[in-house]
């Protein structure tokens, strides 16, 4: 596990990666760094978007459970990257509860390095309360 | 956990998982394979996911994994489950996101040695007609209006805008046009996401080749698909782009209620489904139609774009540059057919993922010139490596439900092939075979290098072996188009 609270691991076709957090908050913001790492493709690439930061979205969701408002704000991040051509890297978690958010994401462009992410998944999805936080792992179909 | 010991060897290339293996199972699983293709179902979570699938309401008879299997999500990729229409579910999780990603072969009267001095040109122009990459834009524009139209009408849409002709279309799998296609169950987003995306590859598997025919199996076959050895052939393989990639999402997030307004219990939250005689259930239908539409029409319109490459590259300088359509097949789809279960002849819903309808003769869906011999099973190999052309039989329709192999099959994670394979040596190892290759960035190349898949020849061997397809066509890479 890195200092960013993720850790890609194993998957025969897609991409999955384990994220931590010491809050729901953090390992939200956790898990949608790792998938900007994986968007962008390469270290050098997301620090080149966080570097340029020329997009600020404000993001309000609510959803059913924890899990869905999970994989729905990271869609929701994948949806606004296609739509803008860029990479979100910083990430303001205003509120965070099991069935709402309201976020601020900064991001910018990476363009020569884009990979493709389809969408989030529920595959084997469940946030898990741990001693330190959170902890959940999500599939990514690439 | 299931264990190999669990399975028992019910013919030369067919594993049973009993009913009993686990408490939840309704019905037992069969996985497709030769002994070493068996091993290698337990090395991710295939028996896992194929076990899953077999708690789906109304599944019957058997959850089936064909040979190219591998951990996916939800369903194991190369799964296949058909369920009761009366009393079964639907599941967005068996289809995909990549709804209707699939394969259409063109053929040409053109020896692959005439092509030769032109090959370059000819991928030059077919990079520049078929646009591909990440949020790569399409060859076509189309209002909200329009696009309810294309995703209502399928391929009849193109054939309206002059791309596509009459032929096409009843050589493409439900003549290019999914019916109960409901505009009105697709969400704003996943519209907003297609209008810009007709005619365009995307990334990631998808790509565009061109090949020669390098073996021909069956000749009855091989010319009633109008398929010779020497012959320029070109594939196409993309799916319905972000159209449909959200139309799952919408589902699969909006069904999350259903599981327990249904009461159902299910062991992956991404195996959510509905019963298909629903309000829910009929709402996923109606949405994924139209995404199965729109990547039939995609898939078209590239095709036009790769006649209008042939025609600039080679008019003038050759007989007859021109291409016709030899098939178009679904891999990720949800279908009703009828097919025989305990004796009678019942309606279900066939869900495929990662695999492919294989169809013998006789079948009242298939093209009148295909009818007497079956359809055409179009199986890519991996990067570089060959393809197959095979035809569907009446033992696919005994053992499963109609259904063959997909392709290769994923063996190494994405991230151990950039680890391990360096995208510039594949290239320049490809260019040393002869295969002109254009490519969005070395690492994508890395990602799908033939080593990171199962080698495409075995997993043909195994169907052709279990008779649930035959071979008819080898095709080698000229080629390769990835985005």
């Amino acid at each position: 596990m890195n200092s960013r609270g993720f850790e890609e691991i194993e998957h025969t076709a897609d991409i999955a990666i384990r994220v931590r957090g010491r809050s729901l908050a953090e390992m939200f913001a956790n898990a949608a760094y790792g998938m900007a790492c994986q968007m962008a493709g390469h270290p050098a690439s997301t620090d080149e978007a966080a570097a340029s930061k020329t997009i600020e979205r404000t993001i309000e969701l609510t959803a059913y459970d924890a899990e869905t408002l999970l994989v729905t704000w990271l869609g929701e991040l994948l949806y606004l990257s296609e739509r803008e051509g860029c990479v979100f890297t910083e990430f303001d978690m205003v509120k965070v509860t099991a069935s709402r958010l309201r976020a601020i994401v900064k991001g910018g462009s990476a363009a020569a390095h884009r990979r493709h992410i389809k969408a989030v998944t529920f595959n084997d999805l469940d946030i898990v309360h741990t001693d330190a936080g959170y902890e959940a792992t999500i599939v990514f179909d690439v | 956990m299931v264990q190999k010991s669990d399975f028992r060897r019910v013919d030369k290339y067919v594993w049973e998982l009993p009913q009993d293996a686990r408490e939840d199972m309704r019905v037992p699983a069969r996985l497709f394979g030769d002994p070493e293709l068996f091993d290698a179902a337990f090395q991710d979570r295939t028996v896992e996911q194929l076990t899953n699938t077999t708690t789906l309401p109304g599944i019957v008879k058997y959850a089936l994994a064909m040979p190219d299997f591998h951990q996916g999500y939800g369903f194991p990729i190369g799964g296949v489950a058909a369920m009761r229409v009366d009393t079964g579910a639907i599941s967005p999780g068996g289809v995909g996101y990549d709804i209707n990603c699939g394969v259409r072969l063109l053929g040409s009267q053109i020896e692959y040695e005439e092509v030769g001095p032109y090959l370059e040109d000819l991928t030059a122009a077919l990079y520049r007609a078929c646009p591909s990459g990440v949020g790569g834009k399409g060859r076509v524009r189309v209002s909200e209006r329009e696009l309810d139209e294309l995703v209502t009408q399928g391929a009849k849409w193109a054939l309206k805008r002059g791309l596509a002709r009459r032929e096409d279309l009843a050589h493409t799998e439900e003549q290019g046009c999914l019916a109960g296609a409901d505009p009105g169950k697709v969400s704003a987003r996943a519209k907003e996401r297609g209008r810009p995306q007709v005619g365009s590859l995307g990334a990631g598997n998808h790509f565009l080749e061109i090949d020669a025919v390098e073996e021909i199996y069956d000749g009855k076959v091989a010319q009633a698909f109008g398929l010779w050895e020497g012959q320029v052939a070109v594939q196409i393989h993309c799916g319905s782009r972000g159209f449909g990639h959200q139309v799952c999402d919408d589902n699969v997030k909006g069904l999350q209620p259903a599981v327990k307004k249904y009461g159902l219990q299910l062991p992956d939250r991404e195996l959510v489904c509905a019963p298909i005689d629903s309000p829910e259930g009929r709402a996923y239908y109606g949405a994924m139609a139209c995404a199965v539409n729109y990547a039939f029409v995609n898939r078209q319109v590239l095709a036009s774009g790769v006649r209008e490459a042939f025609e600039q590259v080679l008019a003038g300088k050759m007989r007859d540059w021109d291409l016709f359509q030899v098939y178009d097949v679904a891999h990720n789809i949800a279908k009703f057919e009828e097919h025989q279960v305990d004796g009678h002849q019942i309606k279900l819903c066939v869900h495929r993922k990662g695999a492919t309808r294989a169809f013998g003769p006789g079948y009242a869906g298939l093209p009148a010139d295909y009818r007497d011999v079956g359809q055409p099973v179009l199986v890519p190999g991996s990067m570089g490596t060959a393809s197959y052309v095979l035809v569907g039989t009446h033992k696919a329709l005994e053992l499963t439900f109609g259904s063959s192999c997909h392709g290769a099959g994923r063996v190494m994670s994405r991230s151990r092939a950039r680890k391990t394979i360096w995208g510039a040596d594949l290239w320049k190892e490809m260019e040393g075979q002869g295969i002109v290759v254009r490519a969005g960035s070395n690492k994508g190349l890395a990602e799908e290098a033939p080593a990171a898949y199962k080698d495409v020849s075995r997993v043909v061997e195994v169907v052709h072996g279990a008779g649930i397809a035959r071979k008819v066509a080898r095709l080698r890479p000229l080629a390769v188009i990835k985005g």
